[in-house]
């Protein structure tokens, strides 16, 4: 069994118009590989390529060039897809359904028979703390409750590799430390963890290893701890001070 | 079969749980109860009003729920990022295409089984009015046993439903829309029980708007993979009209003049002519879901 869960090698991926003329390159010759159990950490700037590489990763995008692979096979593949779970950025949920028939339904989707769905629900629902609220629609829940129904119907499938996109966002910091804490105990029981950030401090606490990407390229890559700086200031020197605003200068004159 | 039942009835769930599915049921169910009511119009054919009053709505508002119901699910699958979410679980594309449409198309099953049902009582309950109209002279007796079967499953529903989401939580729509399937079944079986000819004879012309329908809901779902909700419209409002010949089917209902009925080979025929259509739509469909990025 290979110890290597995704593999991009030179992935690029250009956006086109409705007349196929390109737009926009948001990867550019992308190679990086994550390993069996470690946290992977993907940090850049807005509009760097995170999302969309995930996207690609998800089989939700297909790359204009290069070679990607997940559990070494094609991202479109089922099976490969039947061994993940994804936290998209927003907490993109059906508003009619309750909690509770959120996660049956993505554990159908998972394949799971009838009983281990409702088994797995109760669990999941208890984990994230809405247990006393499962019979409720979710479209009438806050943005952080909508976030943890989304982060258990992620793991419902029980996945070896758990990609999330920005997970703490819009969370309060109670739950934010929550959200930390559970990557944590996912990462220490083997699970392989992809996740994207804004926040440094956040990345810097849970990843083992990390990529800063700017302008759909990697510009450095590494483990945490032999950044030899804090991630914030390692992170500014490679991509640059967001000074393009000139805020003061506009709020003088 | 688990995902593709997952995606189905979650699919109908949605649709169901509209309240513009709702209100297009109310108004066909109006329509069908209360178009015969028109009573100093009907030249003597008081069945054959009511009747066409159900077929007209179950082809016209069945139509708005097969074209609006399938595209508002696709297109908000797509644009709300829960097409993400599910296909980034182990669901293939296509799979996940054919288990929708099959979705919205149980959705429409439902609403015309509750409009056909409630109109095979509205027709029954002409013949049983007619008969007390005439023996008594008055013609007002004869839209009795009609309007208290249409209130039945109209406004009966609607308050039980508020009532189960006052008291117990339950969802208003999909508690309403369920109340009111159960008040056309009740419905279809008491016409079966006093006439089981009647529903061999309308049935065959209601199948016939059915088929028309499922050929809208495979065009929603294909174009709203691609396009926007507006260009979609657009696009089923296109095929709607190529259809519109077929619509002539709907004058078959002459046949069921004077105790007369539709053959079911004929049934059979035009469900072979319907299938290449819904065929072409649904490979159209799972082409642009195949090969277009989603996001």
């Amino acid at each position: 069994m290979t110890d290597d869960i995704i593999v991009l090698t030179d992935v690029r991926k250009t956006f086109r118009d409705f007349w196929l003329r390109p737009t926009v390159a948001a990867v550019d010759g992308l190679s990086l590989t994550v390993r069996r159990g470690e946290v992977f950490g993907l940090l850049g700037p807005n509009g760097s390529g995170k999302s969309t590489t995930i996207k690609m990763i998800l089989g939700l995008l297909d790359p204009t060039g290069g070679a990607l692979r997940l559990f070494g096979r094609s991202p479109r593949s089922v099976a490969a897809r039947a061994r993940l779970g994804y936290l998209p950025e927003l907490s993109y949920l059906h508003p009619f359904l309750t909690a509770k028939e959120t996660l049956r339904y993505y554990a159908g989707l998972c394949g799971l028979d009838r009983r281990t769905a409702a088994r797995r629900t109760e669990e999941l629902l208890e984990m994230v703390g809405l247990a006393d609220v499962g019979g409720r629609p979710v479209g009438g829940f806050s943005k952080g409750m909508a976030r943890r129904v989304a982060l258990a119907a992620s793991l419902i499938g029980k996945p070896e590799l758990l990609v999330l996109d920005e997970p703490t966002s819009g969370l309060d910091p109670v739950s934010t430390k929550e959200v930390k804490t559970l990557v944590k105990t996912l990462a220490a029981g083997g699970m392989t963890i992809l996740t994207t950030s804004h926040l440094l401090g956040d990345a810097e606490d849970i990843c083992d290893r990390v990529m800063i990407l700017n302008h759909g390229k990697s510009v450095a890559e590494g483990c945490v701890d032999e950044l030899g700086a804090s991630l914030e200031d390692f992170f500014l020197a490679k991509v640059g001070k967001a000074d393009d605003f000139k805020l003061a200068e506009f709020l003088k004159g | 079969m688990r995902k593709f039942s997952s995606i189905v009835r979650a699919t109908a769930l949605e649709i169901l749980s509209e309240p513009l599915s709702l209100l297009v049921l109310l108004a066909a169910l109006v329509i069908a109860v209360l178009a015969p009511a028109f009573h100093y119009h009907q030249f003597g054919e008081a069945t054959r009003m009511a009747r066409d009053a159900g077929f007209s709505a179950l082809l016209v508002c069945g139509g708005v729920l097969a074209a609006f119901g399938t595209l508002r699910a696709f297109r908000r699958e797509i644009e709300s990022g829960t097409l993400e979410m599910a296909l980034a679980h182990p669901v293939s594309r296509r799979g996940f295409f054919l288990a929708k449409t099959a979705g919205a198309a149980v959705a429409y099953l439902v609403f015309a089984a509750i409009v056909l049902s409630v109109s095979l009582t509205i027709v029954e309950g002409a013949a049983v009015g007619g008969r007390l109209a005439s023996a008594s002279g008055d013609i007002a007796r004869l839209w009795g046993p009609c309007l208290a079967a249409g209130l039945g499953v109209t406004v009966v529903p609607l308050v039980l439903g508020a009532v189960l989401n006052r008291f117990a939580n339950c969802r208003f729509v999909l508690s309403a829309f369920a109340l009111a399937a159960l008040g056309g079944a009740g419905c279809a079986a008491w016409t079966a029980f006093r006439d089981g000819l009647l529903v061999l004879r309308l049935l065959p012309v209601a199948l016939l708007l059915v088929f028309l329908s499922l050929v809208v809901v495979a065009a929603a779902a294909a174009f709203s993979v691609r396009f926007p909700a507006a260009s979609s419209a657009s696009a089923v409002g296109v095929v709607a009209v190529l259809l519109l010949p077929a619509v002539g089917n709907y004058c078959l209902s002459d046949a069921l003049s004077g105790g007369g009925t539709v053959p079911w080979s004929y049934v059979g025929l035009a469900a072979l002519a319907t299938a290449p259509a819904v065929l072409l739509f649904l490979l159209l469909g799972v082409f642009l879901m195949d090969r277009h990025d989603l996001s």
